[in-house]
């Protein structure tokens, strides 16, 4: 049994469809990517696997989860899935995290939500989180508010957040768009380690083509709602047999050749 | 904790000097005052500042500061009452539109936007015609008429809060409505609910004067600070001091409440604090 199988899945909003009876499948320990521009529909794909999506929408098809069928599932039974089996890493670390709340607190909600630890076990988890995730001083890290972390910090801590259950599948939507490239590096590095250790798998959602050929093995490549290519990031790459993916890579690689002197035009 | 607070927080330091004020004044009526506030004394019809009445006296001879003193019971008893009418119904209103589902969102909203139109002044009226006026349809009246404004605000902020990432995030870990409205809904509506509260004190403070003034408030004899007022509209030009101290008086409770909401605010926003523990 697939750990994830999405059959014929339809979004809509009124009469339009923002994801068109798309189906993937997803075995345990695997990764898929998912690219595509912005209204790809590849977030709200990821949002429909969380049971996220705004009561203004209609879906149809199938999500199998575990054997589960995700699609008309009660939200209370949804939810003891999120943060729990599903772990999801958002795009703005910056909007993420409860500006109000201290780190620590954050990381050790799923773990009190779901794991029915107390407050204090929850830090202590926390702790080693934090730990786990590469910051330092993790002790003051737990102390701190949102506001006092930089944004590869705070994409660390939704990381830990998303990783504190030990979930089966983790999704990370766009997960280092908003941090500076150096970081961009590091925190992919560091998904790649965490995911690997786990062993869990990945659902990795990006418009950004070298970022998903570094982090997953096949790619589902989408545009208006459709999956127009399905296929290894190597295939992809040498013979990309949708003329979208075409221009994704000629994109990537005008930005390569850039980068190294050979376009001139640029 | 206090003190680094108050440092530098001129709001802060100024509106609770002013609030204290007023809450030492409350407990002054209880133990003290220089007369009897409703003790009548032809000869000394409106005397002016002496030793023997710091404030004046009115027409009847009453002492001006007694009167104050004691006004403040209900004053502040009503702004009291009044604001956690407001703050509890308003609040709870807000809260509930703001997470139900959008089909019945804007029937609900529409109420509160019906009941906002509604006039405080006319509900008292209502309400002191069938009950008689007094202190408690006062309160009823105010506490009423500001839990719509209150209900409004708060559905606005509390939409903007669930609309943004920190929620959705908070319900990808798994959280339940209800944990969200405790451990993220609440705490980033407090700042404005703070503001709320104390512009909801001058507000009210304001309104049971001007309900005390028409007679619909407070009745005679228990002093009250709009009934002073409206009292000493006749001699404005024979003793103008008669309106300036109850009207300090005033000044002085709503200017307070809402220096401290403005204090406040900046304490509990972490953002805003210039260092950290």
């Amino acid at each position: 049994m697939s750990l994830l199988e999405v059959n014929n899945l339809t979004i809509s909003f009124g009469n339009k469809k923002v994801v068109d009876s798309i189906s993937f499948t997803l075995e345990k320990g695997s990764r898929i990517g998912l690219i595509g521009e912005s209204g790809s529909g590849k977030s709200m794909t990821s949002l429909a696997i969380m049971g996220l999506l705004p009561d203004t929408a209609t879906v149809s098809g199938s999500i199998l989860f575990e054997g589960q069928e995700l699609i008309g599932l009660s939200d209370r039974d949804h939810s003891r899935l999120r943060g729990n089996r599903i772990g999801m890493v958002f795009q703005e670390p910056l909007t993420a995290l409860n500006p109000l709340m201290r780190i620590g607190k954050q990381i050790a909600g799923p773990l009190m939500v779901h794991k029915g630890a107390s407050l204090k076990e929850g830090l202590e988890k926390a702790l080693q989180l934090c730990t786990m995730v590469g910051l330092p001083d993790p002790d003051r890290v737990l102390r701190a508010y949102p506001h006092q972390l930089s944004g590869g910090q705070r994409q660390r801590i939704g990381l830990a957040i998303a990783l504190a259950c030990d979930p089966a599948l983790l999704i990370a939507d766009e997960p280092t768009t908003a941090l500076d490239v150096t970081v961009q590096r590091e925190v992919l590095n560091l998904i790649n380690t965490l995911v690997d250790e786990e062993g869990s798998s990945l659902i990795f959602v990006t418009h950004d083509l070298p970022v998903v050929s570094a982090m997953t093995e096949n790619v589902a490549v989408m545009q208006l709602g459709k999956i127009v290519e399905n296929a290894s990031v190597a295939s992809l790459f040498h013979e990309p047999a949708h003329e979208y993916s075409r221009r994704l890579i000629s994109a990537a690689r005008l930005a390569e050749d850039a980068f190294s002197g050979k376009g001139g035009a640029l | 904790m206090i003190r680094k607070a108050m440092k530098g927080n001129v709001s802060l330091i100024a509106g609770s000097i002013m609030v204290s004020i007023t809450f030492i004044l409350l407990a002054l009526s209880f133990i003290w005052t220089p007369h009897d506030p409703l003790e009548v004394n032809p000869e000394d019809s409106f005397a002016g500042i002496s030793s023997k009445h710091f404030l004046g006296a009115d027409k009847l001879g009453r002492d001006i500061l007694s009167q104050i003193i004691v006004g403040s019971r209900v004053t502040l008893f009503v702004a009291a009452l009044a604001v956690s009418i407001a703050m509890s119904l308003g609040v709870s209103a807000g809260i509930i539109i703001a997470i139900a589902k959008r089909k019945y969102q804007s029937p609900m909203v529409y109420a509160v936007n019906i009941a906002l139109a509604f006039p405080a002044a006319l509900l008292a009226i209502i309400l002191a015609a069938v009950y008689g006026a007094s202190t408690i349809t006062a309160v009823t009246a105010i506490g009423l008429a500001t839990a719509a404004a209150v209900a409004q605000v708060t559905r606005r902020t509390a939409h903007g809060i669930l609309a943004s990432d920190y929620v959705l995030a908070a319900h990808a870990s798994g959280a339940s409505t209800w944990r969200i409205i405790r451990k993220h809904v609440m705490p980033n509506l407090r700042a404005s609910l703070l503001i709320q509260a104390s512009a909801a004190v001058s507000v009210s403070v304001l309104a049971e004067s001007s309900l005390s003034y028409l007679g619909l408030g407070t009745p005679p004899p228990a002093p009250s600070w709009g009934r002073m007022l409206a009292g000493s509209q006749q001699y404005l030009f024979v003793n103008p001091l008669l309106a300036i101290w109850p009207g300090i008086a005033i000044v002085i409770v709503v200017l307070g409440f809402n220096l401290v909401g403005d204090g406040v605010r900046e304490v509990f926003d972490p953002t805003l604090r210039r260092s950290d523990s």
